[in-house]
């Protein structure tokens, strides 16, 4: 077994070493940076096809690993987003689907896309690739923990998919599972389903919670020489910060999905008051349906920003590379993603409004939305700062990050609408509030996904993707989803409600049939649009222009790896030394418009670069 | 080499404050059930239960996990999340407070 | 373990030297292990986890009409004629509080690198955490005898029974965790694998004494969760 493992080198101080080959003679002072605190990480290295792909310990790998199950588990809820359209846009052509279906389609769709596709896309996909080549940490701390985190993921996604073919099928109680109609006959999937959803979840929980604690740990304790925290680009940023989210939220999701099996299975009253089923006298008594709303929204808060922080570290350092500037007020950009991820947690009641709490936390909670809104707003004045003058490249990418841009303000404004109990009561359980959390959760972070895909694509496969075919893709994404969610916010004004199985006979929810026919025919368009970036991928892996190595010349370290695909251990014979933040772009007197991380300051003494 | 290992060899503590602090615990523990044993009721009963409970945990926190020792980085880094707790158990308080009187008024009262 | 000597740092005290530690490269906790580190996160998380429990049984006992069975009388055991309250319960957290002092002192001889100390005081720890588990079951056997189900009890509201399983089978459970690991833990230092840096079978990571101390943290964590619900759940 030892020859698995890399020789455990100390490294020396030589503080003028650079990855590009090292100083000649005495090191200037400037350049000193303190010697490493822990000798090296040995990697285990795997020699067989199951050690090097399959149970690979390389977070890379892990990390394409989650993408691409996560992109599978995304497509299926894409499908159920179609079964649902057609539904409301044609029914007459859905004649196959029952309302069973329907609420089973609705929650399954919910569920995959906020959990299963998104989270770990955000966390196990990019958290995974990134923050070691982006820390300049040779892998995660934890690399068999790693390993074993996505192989939970996998288990968990094949006990929800089981659902699907469980007697009663999957659970139909909407994504939030509320009790007690989600374990009482009259829900579909109220026996079996639900059950699956639970061991699920669980599942999800304990997986996560694996690949959360080596995030942490590789972010908290093993960035490399000269990497503070202050010179982490803000994609790390963002996913750290939602881990720490994940890692404090994720125990009240286990907790209410332990009690609900508890509910469902022995018969226990934990969230079932005495309550009648068809007639029938059932033996629940005493329990508390609200309790569960209570657990599953301190969750579900955080849960909803630990998919938004990621997007915002991410399109923070795609805007910085693509408009060839730093990216404005760095700092308060750190301290907005920490103060959001902080009052994440007091926030939670606001999708409690209508449920019959205590009346008077509709105070409380409705001031702590409102205060959360100034930091989330103050980062999207930094964005439009930072492209402000910026010398702006406008590829696929910059594309993409524009039309986060215009999405995330849509969102986030109906957002300060819902956030005040007054307005929410009306608007409550209507397509205004589905229009909101599309916009601001699906369609936002989904601008930063493909944006980041098109971004890091030449650094995973060495290749560049389609621009041509990536600007078709984004225009029909960017008009589509604008066609699909900005009528939805006049539906919901007309109080058209969300989660019905059809467009009943009155006159207003009649008057909203061409605009279901119209959103429904913009959906099947944009979903169609996203197999262009599954075909470009396909296509670009064999054909694609070589792309060299930091295409984009960018400054964070995961650009500047020897080989490009980075090999396992990422870094070669010796690890890279920090010199400054990675938004050294444009600086007066610099020869190039950029300053990569490991540029000594020895090498840019005559310019205008600030200390970071 | 053996300079790396005493590098590496991480001073310990005497082993009488264990033993001090062991003996801390079972007398708080026997105070805790004192509590029950007099049947002290209502405010009383409830404020010293936390009281004992509290010390005892800081107790092991401190000096058995070590926490006393540490540098603020880490103990600051594990008690501010307590604080979504303690507002968690504040609301869900007013919470129950509210389910009550709800079923008291509806059930009871008649609505 | 207080204020490690690392090269080329200036260790400063109280905030300033956590504002200096938050702000420096490399590490935010100066000299911590990356599995204590580890141990610590996943130990806060594990706080919320029982948090969440213990919180969900206050507001379900706080808003029940029916009246919550009296633990005292519930719990009491009889012996010699008479009703001791909570008797078996004060046994369990004697035994408890006994085994997180075994712990801490098992931490310490390894860390001097007494093997042949450190290994028997993890016995002990595992003697008396297998101690607490028996009693628990026996505590429970006693009680579903006199009728108490997850689903219905006949002392009272129908909730205090599946408060008390859900809540204690956890605790239970992650004592019972707690024993294997001891276990295996006590084999490893007897053997000498950490004196000889053996590489985990599953990991492949270098043993070392800080491990002794991680699960230490485990195990000192399952004595404060017991500290708590021994306060809220059997003397409130």
């Amino acid at each position: 077994m030892s020859e698995d493992f890399k020789d455990n080198k100390t490294i020396q101080a030589q503080s003028s070493e650079t990855i590009s080959g090292g100083g000649s003679g005495k090191a200037p002072d400037m350049d000193h940076v303190r010697p490493a605190e822990v000798p090296e990480q040995d990697l285990y290295h795997g020699h067989s096809f199951i050690s090097k792909w399959v149970f690979c310990q390389d977070a890379k790998v892990i990390g394409v690993q989650y993408f691409i199950l996560a992109t599978f588990t995304g497509i299926i809820g894409l499908i159920l987003s179609w079964l649902m359209r057609l539904q409301l846009g044609f029914p007459e052509l859905a004649s196959f689907m029952t309302a069973e279906h329907y609420y089973q389609f609705v929650t399954m769709h919910g569920m995959i896309m906020v959990v299963y596709f998104l989270t770990a896309l955000f966390l196990g996909g990019f958290g995974n690739f990134l923050i070691p080549l982006m820390v300049g940490a040779r892998d995660m701390v934890f690399p068999y923990l790693n390993m074993v985190s996505f192989w939970m993921f996998f288990i968990a996604v094949g006990v929800l998919l089981a659902s699907f073919f469980v007697p009663g099928g999957p659970t139909g109680s909407g994504w939030t599972l509320y009790p007690p109609q989600s374990i009482l006959e009259g829900t579909p999937g109220s026996g079996m389903g639900i059950l699956l959803m639970c061991i699920s979840l669980i599942l999800f929980v304990a997986g996560f919670t694996m690949g959360g604690l080596n995030y942490l740990i590789t972010v908290l304790q093993a960035r490399t020489r000269g990497m503070t925290l202050m010179r982490m680009p803000l994609t790390v940023w963002g996913i750290f910060t939602a881990t720490v989210l994940a890692m404090l939220a994720f125990p009240a999701l286990l907790v209410g999905s332990i009690m609900m099996i508890l509910d469902n299975i022995l018969g226990t009253s934990f969230f079932m008051p005495t309550i009648l089923q068809a007639g029938e006298v059932l033996e629940y008594g005493g329990g508390s349906p609200i309790l569960f709303q209570h657990l599953f929204w301190f969750f579900g808060h955080p849960e909803v920003y630990i998919v938004a922080l990621p997007a915002f570290g991410i399109i923070s350092d795609l805007i910085s590379v693509h408009s060839r500037k730093n990216i404005f007020g760095y700092r308060m950009m750190v301290w907005a993603i920490v103060v959001i991820g902080a009052l994440s947690f007091f926030v939670w009641a606001h999708h409690m409004y209508v449920s019959g709490m205590n009346p008077w936390f509709g105070f409380f909670f409705a001031t702590t939305t409102l205060i959360i809104a100034v930091p989330t707003a103050m980062k999207v004045y930094n964005w439009v700062l930072t492209l402000w003058r910026g010398n702006i490249r406008l590829n696929v990418v910059m594309l993409w990050c524009l039309g986060f841009i215009v999405t995330f303000v849509n969102g986030g404004i109906t957002g300060i609408f819902l956030g005040n109990v007054i307005v929410d009561v009306p608007l409550s359980d209507t397509y205004f509030v589905i229009a909101h959390f599309h916009m601001v959760m699906g369609i936002a972070p989904l601008m930063v996904i493909m944006g980041a895909v098109y971004h890091w694509f030449p650094l995973v496969s060495g290749r560049l993707l389609s621009e041509k075919l990536g600007k078709w893709h984004f225009w029909l994404t960017f008009l589509g989803a604008y066609s699909i969610y900005f009528p939805m916010h006049y539906l919901g004004f007309i109080g058209v409600p969300r989660r019905y199985f059809e467009m009943y006979d009155s006159p207003y929810m009649t008057s909203a049939v061409g605009m279901n026919e119209f959103i429904s025919t913009a959906a099947f368009i944009v979903g169609a649009a996203q197999f262009i970036l599954i075909y470009n991928i396909i296509k670009s892996l064999k054909t694609g222009k070589p792309a060299g190595k930091n295409p984009w010349q960018a400054n964070s370290l995961e650009w500047l790896t020897p080989s490009v695909p980075p090999e396992h251990g990422n870094w070669g014979d010796r690890l890279p030394i920090v010199h400054r933040w990675p938004y050294d772009y444009n600086v007066p007197g610099a020869k190039e418009d950029f300053i990569t991380q490991t540029t000594p300051p020895s090498e840019v003494a005559n310019t205008e670069v600030e200390k970071t | 080499m053996s300079e790396t290992k005493k590098q590496e060899q991480t001073t310990t503590h005497k082993i009488g404050i264990y033993l001090w602090i062991w003996g801390l615990l079972f007398v708080l523990s026997f105070c805790s059930y004192m509590v029950d044993w007099l049947q002290y009721q209502g405010l009383l009963r409830w404020s010293l239960i936390l009281i004992f409970m509290f010390l005892k945990a800081g107790l092991i926190m401190a000096f058995f996990m070590h926490l006393f020792w540490e540098r603020y980085a880490l103990v600051n880094v594990l008690l501010w999340p307590m604080t979504a707790i303690a507002c968690f158990i504040f609301l869900m308080v007013a919470e129950f407070e509210y389910t009550v009187f709800t079923r008291l008024f509806y059930f009871v009262v008649g609505g | 373990m207080s204020d490690p000597k690392i090269e080329g740092y200036v260790f400063k005290p109280g905030f300033k030297g956590m504002a200096e530690d938050t702000g420096s490269d490399q590490t935010i906790f100066k000299g911590v292990h990356w599995g204590k580190a580890m141990m610590w996160i996943f130990l806060l998380s594990d706080t919320f986890i029982f948090s969440c429990f213990l919180i969900s049984y206050m507001k379900g006992r706080g808003s029940t009409l029916v009246d919550w069975p009296n633990p005292s009388e519930v719990f009491a055991l009889h012996v010699g004629g008479v009703d001791v309250p909570l008797l078996l319960i004060a046994i369990m957290t004697f035994v408890l509080i006994t085994s997180s002092g075994t712990m801490a002192l098992a931490v310490k001889y390894g860390y001097e690198k007494n093997r042949k100390m450190c290994g028997w005081l993890i016995l002990a720890t595992a003697l008396g955490g297998l101690t607490f588990v028996g009693m628990q079951a026996f505590e429970w056997t006693k009680l579903i005898h006199e009728g108490v189900r997850p689903w219905e009890n006949p002392f009272g509201a129908k909730q205090f029974g599946s408060f008390f399983f859900m809540i204690t089978g956890f605790h239970g459970t992650h004592v019972s965790i707690g024993v294997i690991f001891l276990s295996i833990y006590a084999y490893k230092t007897f053997k000498g694998h950490y004196d000889e840096e053996k590489r985990g079978w599953f990991t492949t990571i270098k043993g070392n004494y800080v491990e002794i101390e991680i699960l230490g943290l485990y195990w000192h964590f399952v004595d404060l969760v017991w500290v708590f619900i021994f306060a809220f759940f059997y003397l409130w």
